[in-house]
């Protein structure tokens, strides 16, 4: 699907909130080019407003000043070339599996419907699971679901609100992995809201570091080592250090506390 | 420490039937003991020979079915009502606060205080008895089923949001499983309602038929053992009925429950 869709272009975006009867305001004037199939993370502290800046994207709040534009055009609500997943893996407990990640092909056919079910819990590795209920998955395997259903719809943009952050260490790393995996199969593009810093390095193309009240771009950094990436590389270490630096966790502060 | 082996299905039905069992052992040591306030009372065994001439009487199994089918033509009729009511409330806030208030005005009228009333617009006649019963089922089911359609979780409604879901569709395939919980919550107590309202149906409202005749009749002969057997049958009936729907109930529930905050 590499045809130049699923670009983002954020101008001047600046987001408030109506707190007790006053304006608040959350983000300001966010600037933000992403380009076609390229990975993008967003990381910054809790509160920042990642996941306001998730939401414009996807369509879920409207009222905003400056411009959102996905593709060219002015988003004005959720549609089928931007996929979700939440943190909460957000299935619905009265239905399978399998209905699960037929959710959002209300329209199709039986047949075309049981295709792409197919299909793409084969992606994500949960073929034969088709006729579980929720309740029945552990953490891990319930967000593989939840990223089936969002790539059923065949999205041009998949965006992630902490997908992992539930997870525990290990599953968390197997299930990065996953996401780059999938990253380069579908070829398309993938904005992921994460909390962890080596996730954001290990998987993508640019990070976004926001820093709050009100929430604003710091800083822009570009990885481009090539994949898979070595956590342990020197390379790696580096652009981590400079991202700490950036959030004032740098290695001199540590020094300074430790004497 | 030593204990007899006792499956636990064994277990419940001793601990079900126990408490009876201490009850009638009760009831027959009151008589035995000759207080004079007993005089009328008449012993179990009084009651258990009353039942054996019952089930050898075709009225009996006829009242019981008429007391049947009344209740559930009631209940059936009360619980679409109720669901459809408790929908419209629910998704809708003008229908809330044009309904509401009215709603749980009238509701706080026990159905006996509607029987003169009832009884002077449409007789003794068998609609306004179905009627106290549906009316009684309505309550309950209107309320849970409000309180399941409001308290969907705003996640599931985002996330159809996000999938385009709108109108019918969304109420179809979100509101209602969501609010099934809640909803059949209703049911149950809509069913309990339903027969604990049957006794004032059909002893206020005079009838040829029903339970309730049975246990008039047995006042009208003082023929108390005829009234405890009428009192223990609408017991059993009622309880055995919300027993099945609630078996229902979990059947349809089934792979639902749990999971929304896992
Ligand atoms: N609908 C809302 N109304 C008022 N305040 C909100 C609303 N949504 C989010 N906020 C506030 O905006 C800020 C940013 O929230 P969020 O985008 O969820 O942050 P993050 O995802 O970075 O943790 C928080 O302080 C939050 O309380
Ligand atoms: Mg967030």
């Amino acid at each position: 699907m590499s045809n130049n869709k699923g670009t983002l272009e954020i101008r001047n975006l600046s987001k408030s909130f109506i707190v007790d009867n006053s304006p608040l305001q959350i983000l300001n004037n966010i600037n933000l080019t992403v380009t076609s199939g390229s990975f993008v993370s967003i990381v910054g502290s809790s509160g920042c407003g990642k996941t306001t800046l998730l939401r414009i994207i996807l369509g879920l709040e409207n009222h905003y000043d400056g411009e959102a534009l996905m593709d060219g055009k002015q988003i004005v609500g959720p549609g089928t070339n931007r996929g979700i997943v939440f943190q909460d893996h957000r299935l619905l407990p009265w239905l399978t599996v399998g209905e699960n990640v037929a959710f959002g092909l209300d329209k199709l056919n039986r047949k075309e419907k049981k295709l792409l079910v197919d299909e793409h819990l084969q992606l994500v590795g949960l073929i034969g699971f088709e006729s579980v209920y929720p309740s029945q998955l552990s953490g891990g395997m319930a967000q593989r679901v939840a990223i089936a259903r969002a790539l059923a719809n065949k999205p041009e943009m998949l965006l992630l609100d902490e997908p992992l952050g539930a997870l525990d260490a290990l599953t968390r790393m197997y299930m990065q992995k996953e996401l780059e995996r999938l990253w380069q199969l579908e070829k398309i593009t993938m904005i992921m809201v994460t909390h962890d810093i080596e996730e954001a390095i290990y998987l993508s193309d640019k990070v976004v570091i926001m820093s709050s009240r009100p929430g604003i771009i710091k800083q822009i950094i570009d990885v481009s080592s090539s994949r898979p990436r070595d956590r342990a590389s020197s390379e790696f270490m580096q652009i981590k250090a400079e991202i700490l630096e950036e959030f004032h966790l740098g290695t001199e502060y540590t020094f300074a506390y430790a004497i | 420490m030593k204990k007899l082996l006792i499956s636990k299905k064994t277990k419940g039905i001793l601990g079900a039937i126990a408490f009876p069992i201490v009850f009638i052992a009760f009831w027959q040591l009151f008589i035995l003991a000759g207080f004079p306030s007993a005089r009328f009372l008449p012993s179990p065994y009084k009651v258990l020979q009353k039942f054996v001439i019952l089930f050898s009487d075709p009225t009996y199994s006829h009242n019981i079915a008429v007391s049947l089918q009344r209740v559930m033509i009631g209940f059936f009729i009360g619980t679409l009502a109720g669901f459809i009511f408790g929908l419209l409330m629910g998704l809708s806030k003008t229908a809330e606060k044009i309904f509401a208030p009215f709603f749980h005005a009238v509701r706080q009228v026990p159905m006996i205080g509607w029987i003169p009333l009832i009884i002077m617009l449409f007789g003794m006649n068998e609609l306004p008895r179905v009627l106290i019963i549906s009316v009684a089922a309505f309550y309950p089911i209107t309320l849970n089923t409000f309180s399941g359609v409001r308290n969907v979780p705003r996640e599931y409604l985002e996330l159809a949001s996000v999938y385009g879901y709108k109108g019918l569709t969304l109420i179809r395939k979100i509101i209602i499983p969501a609010a099934l919980p809640s909803i059949a919550t209703g049911i149950s107590l809509g069913l309990a309602m339903s027969w604990s309202v049957l006794m004032v149906a059909e002893i206020f409202i005079q009838t040829a038929f029903g339970i309730g005749t049975q246990i008039q009749r047995g006042r009208d002969r003082f023929d108390i053992a005829l009234v405890i057997a009428g009192i223990i049958t609408v017991g059993v009936l009622g309880y055995s009925m919300t027993l099945l729907v609630q078996k229902i109930v979990k059947a349809v529930e089934r792979g639902q429950v749990i999971s929304a905050d896992k």
